[in-house]
């Protein structure tokens, strides 16, 4: 799946993929919908079993594919459906965050958050926020593969 | 530093001779100067060619791994850093501690052979020591089960994360524009993959077409993805060796990314030598603390 556009014909708008899992984050942006709170629509959801499921090589293919910012959304630490899953996740996001810095690309495009499934409020103020961060750095040509 | 071969190639020429060992990887005098290559002996007439000078700087503990499954015992030659990549290997369980007998050599620093002939010294008193011994912190092995000559004092050195205090302290485009340049360069030879002890994943994530990490064609986003993927899969587990920066032929400051990651590693998470222990907890991503830094609240 690509996700590019000729982003000189139309005004920009950011891209953002959002990694959500399946237990919390995503039951988040389910009731966030149920209640019909207003959120913008730069965000795309990708339901993964677990925030500690997200591979950073998925991260680099999204950049690679032409997104502007990535999100990973998981279960509050110690509320993981598999118990242990985002712990693992948060040391692994602490550190590649760090890297993302450390090679120019600014580490606010690539967020991370806990979003239990109560918690439908939060995913769309998140979401609203990411957007406007997002919006605020530009569109991104760091790692983009501009051959396909 | 004394010339240790007479006793290496003894302690070989024993080793094979009493069935103790199926094979021998040591070094052995190139036909230049400036080269010690591999050497690879399962005949005890041979160990004659066994030399340890200062240009067997090749860590050859990855060509255990050629050999996993064959029930072979071999004997080893290691250096400090080399023995790091041993525990390496042998704690991500590639290899048994029994199939491996282990001959420790203390070593001074070892020098380049592309540092030797880019320098048109004539003899090896002139080539500086190479970019790797350096920085080390472990000149005497950390496992063996024999060891010949004295142990070396670790040389007081200088911040090992100058390089990459340098590089952090740039802006995020002139970090970006260093990094590109620099993986612009890359073949993709995998050359780093290959000789790296912590790269020992029988089938590796690279190799594998469906799905496919890398496309074929070599371009810049696809570098800086490879030398990533490469880098955090490493997390945690890099023994700072230098292998990979020394084999890469386009010279790619490969272990200034390593070295950062060490870095990080040892703030977020507690102080961590990778390595060093072969009887120790999982590597700092492989585990956890429930009182790790919390910024994603």
């Amino acid at each position: 799946m690509s996700v590019k556009s000729s982003d000189a014909q139309e005004a920009w708008e950011p891209k953002i993929l959002a990694f959500c899992c399946n237990w919390c984050s995503y039951a988040g942006a389910d009731l966030a919908g149920l209640n019909r709170t207003q959120q913008p629509p730069n965000v795309r959801i990708i339901r993964v079993p677990c925030s500690g499921r997200v591979d950073p090589q998925f991260i680099m293919r999204a950049f690679q594919d032409g997104v502007d910012g990535v999100l990973v959304a998981g279960c509050h630490p110690g509320d993981c459906h598999y118990s242990t899953g985002n712990f693992f996740a948060r040391r692994r996001f602490l550190l590649f965050q760090r890297i993302f810095d450390y090679i120019g690309i600014d580490p606010g495009r690539l967020q991370n958050r806990w979003i239990s499934g109560a918690e439908g409020d939060k995913f769309a103020a998140t979401v609203s926020k990411v957007t406007e961060d997002i919006r605020a750095l530009g569109p991104n040509r760091k790692l983009r593969d501009e051959h396909e | 530093m004394s010339d240790p071969s007479g006793e290496m190639r003894e302690l070989a020429k024993k080793l094979l001779e009493n069935g103790e060992v199926d094979r021998i990887i040591g070094w052995e005098k190139g036909n230049l100067w400036y080269q010690s290559p591999p050497l690879f002996i399962t005949r005890a007439e041979e160990t004659d060619r066994l030399v340890f000078d200062d240009f067997a700087i090749n860590s050859l503990v990855t060509y255990l791994l050629d050999e996993r499954d064959s029930g072979k015992k071999t004997g080893i030659f290691v250096k400090g850093c080399d023995s790091r990549g041993l525990v390496r290997i042998l704690q991500d369980k590639q290899i048994a501690r029994e199939s491996v007998y282990v001959i420790g050599l203390p070593c001074s620093g070892k020098k380049d052979p592309r540092q030797a002939l880019s320098s048109g010294a004539s003899e090896s008193s002139q080539v500086p020591p190479a970019a790797k011994c350096e920085e080390c912190l472990y000149p005497n092995p950390v496992i063996y089960d024999v060891i010949i000559g004295e142990a070396v004092e670790a040389k007081a050195k200088g911040d090992r994360f100058a390089a990459v205090k340098e590089i952090e302290a740039k802006t995020a485009d002139e970090k970006y524009a260093y990094w590109t340049s620099q993986y612009s360069k890359c073949l993709r030879c995998l050359a780093c993959r290959n000789v790296c002890p912590a790269c020992n994943c029988r089938e590796c994530a690279f190799d594998i077409s469906k799905p496919r990490i890398l496309a074929k064609e070599n371009n810049l986003s696809h570098n800086m993805v490879y030398h990533l993927t490469r880098a955090f899969h490493a997390a945690g587990r890099c023994v700072e060796c230098g292998e990979c920066e020394r084999v890469c032929p386009m010279g790619i400051p490969i272990m200034q990314l390593n070295k950062k990651i060490i870095k990080e590693i040892n703030d977020l998470f507690g102080p961590y030598e990778a390595g060093v222990k072969l009887d120790e907890t999982p590597p700092p991503l492989g585990t956890y603390q429930t009182s790790d830094p919390e910024e994603f609240m």
